[in-house]
């Protein structure tokens, strides 16, 4: 249990009034969950913004952890786009090196294959019989993660979520606001002896992942396994004298 | 016979040996938010007993997944409102939820330990559907691959345990019963079983850092039959 494939899914939703909306954020997730509001270009941790379901400190890694980021997305929907901060540091730039949003929903969408605009339609209601027919297209990623993004021991890593439009301020009041939006992002966490190889390969310039961490394993056995047998051929070749 | 693909798959509205039935009362009212094993919890179709492996066997979980859910938009989200076209057809939204589908997660769990953790720690409720889909379709493709896999060794208890949090929803039909919201929860988990010698090479695989698969067991066998001089 020592490598571990985990992920991380943020919406905008907490409880609230239906009137009114989600309020602020949640530890755990209900099904009394209702969309937040987040206003336009105002960055959002996912993991302690405030907003949605959170956790309860900054993500951070430990003295004897490692994390690879290996894929974020987020909604297409209302020009969202995530960024990774990795301390104080935004990973994606501008070519002029200025700050970005980062990585758009329409380039690496989540869910994949959903409509890049939330379905349609006109306030419809199973009683009068209506339904909802449209579903635009069927977005796939554009973007991929590689090379991954490496968290080394002791850093704070954020996920930012921006969206240009903003989410409405009231759910359900004459059908105006209130839009539900999500992040997710997909890391590997390394822990105690394949965190110190993680390193290891760090410094090697060797790509960190599950199969590197395993070759450095086994190359480590193997050379045990020599001086091994070195060892114990020594004293009948002379080396005992 | 020692190396076996195998799949469980897992509808929490099926009951063995009979048709959906169409009384309300036949179904618990909700189970929303609350994590339910796929394999003895009791809803849907289940297994006799918890899924655990004997001294002589050693799974590989390659996948797991589980229904989707999609976002609404906000002119769509009044209450009762259906979407009737792609793989979540038939879903309509609750008040005041604004998503269509189950909002499931499927968690694994070995012994007592859960995989799946937050960044600080503590456990979520694992995978979401939607960035691991079951069924996958056009409409919802993976976002997620479970690599490395998940490692079952001999003599421990594991589980896939699987959370929804859709709100006023009944577990069981769609025939009669009006607070039923949508047609399927739905669960999936891809495994390997490894038996008998397989068991014992993974076994060796594993303390050599060795990704454990049939390729690799494979090998581990040539290895061993070469040094016999075969």
């Amino acid at each position: 249990m020592s490598m571990r494939s985990q992920v991380y899914e943020w919406s905008n939703l907490a409880p609230g009034t239906v009137a009114g909306g989600g309020v602020g954020s949640v530890l755990n997730r209900s099904q009394n969950d209702l969309p937040v509001q987040i206003p336009a270009n105002v960055s959002t941790d996912i993991f302690i913004g405030g907003i949605g379901n959170n956790i309860t400190k900054p993500a951070e890694t430990t003295a004897t952890q490692f994390i690879v980021i290996e894929d974020i997305s987020c909604t297409p929907d209302l020009a969202g786009s995530v960024q990774v901060r990795i301390n104080t540091t935004d990973y994606f730039q501008n070519p002029d090196v200025t700050q970005m949003n980062g990585v758009p929903g329409t380039a690496s969408p989540y869910p994949r294959g959903a409509p890049s605009v939330n379905p349609t339609g006109t306030g419809a209601n199973t009683a009068t019989g209506t339904v909802i027919t449209t579903f635009p297209d069927n977005l796939l990623k554009s973007f991929d993660l590689y090379p991954d993004i490496y968290v080394l021991p002791g850093q704070v890593f954020q996920i930012l979520y921006t969206t240009v439009q903003g989410t409405g301020a009231t759910q359900f009041a004459a059908n105006t606001a209130g839009q539900v939006v999500s992040a997710f992002v997909k890391y590997t966490l390394y822990d105690g002896p394949d965190a110190l190889i993680a390193n290891k390969l760090l410094e090697l310039g060797v790509t960190i992942n599950p199969n590197n961490i395993d070759w450095y394993k086994r190359s480590l056995i193997e050379q045990q396994t020599r001086s091994a047998v070195a060892a114990a051929a020594a004293p009948t070749n002379g080396g005992g004298q | 016979m020692s190396m076996r693909s195998q799949v469980y798959a897992w509808n929490g509205n099926s009951f063995a040996g009979a048709a959906p039935a169409a009384a309300a009362g036949d179904f618990v009212n909700t189970q929303a938010g609350i994590q339910t094993s796929i394999f003895i919890g009791g809803f849907g179709n289940n297994i006799t007993k918890p899924a655990e492996t004997t001294a002589t066997e050693f799974v590989v979980i390659e996948d797991v997944a589980c229904t989707p859910s999609l976002a609404a938009d906000v002119a769509t989200t009044t209450a009762g409102a259906a979407l009737a076209v792609g793989q979540l057809a038939g879903w309509t939204v609750v008040a005041g939820t604004a998503m269509w589908g189950p909002r499931a997660y499927v968690q694994v769990r070995i012994n007592t330990t859960d995989y799946f953790l937050n960044p600080d720690n503590v456990t979520n409720d694992g995978i979401p559907g939607t960035g691991s889909p079951y069924p996958r379709s056009l409409d919802f493709q993976p976002s997620f691959n479970l690599y490395p896999d998940v490692y079952v060794l001999p003599g421990q208890v594991w589980d896939v345990r699987y959370t929804a949090y859709c709100a006023a929803t009944n577990w069981g039909t769609t025939v009669g019963n009006s607070l039923t919201n949508g047609n399927a929860h739905n669960a999936f988990c891809k495994y390997t079983l490894y038996d008998g010698p397989d068991a014992l090479i993974a076994n060796k695989l594993l303390e050599m850092g060795i990704s454990i698969n049939p390729g690799n067991v494979d090998w581990y066998k040539r290895s061993l039959l070469s040094a016999q001089g075969m």
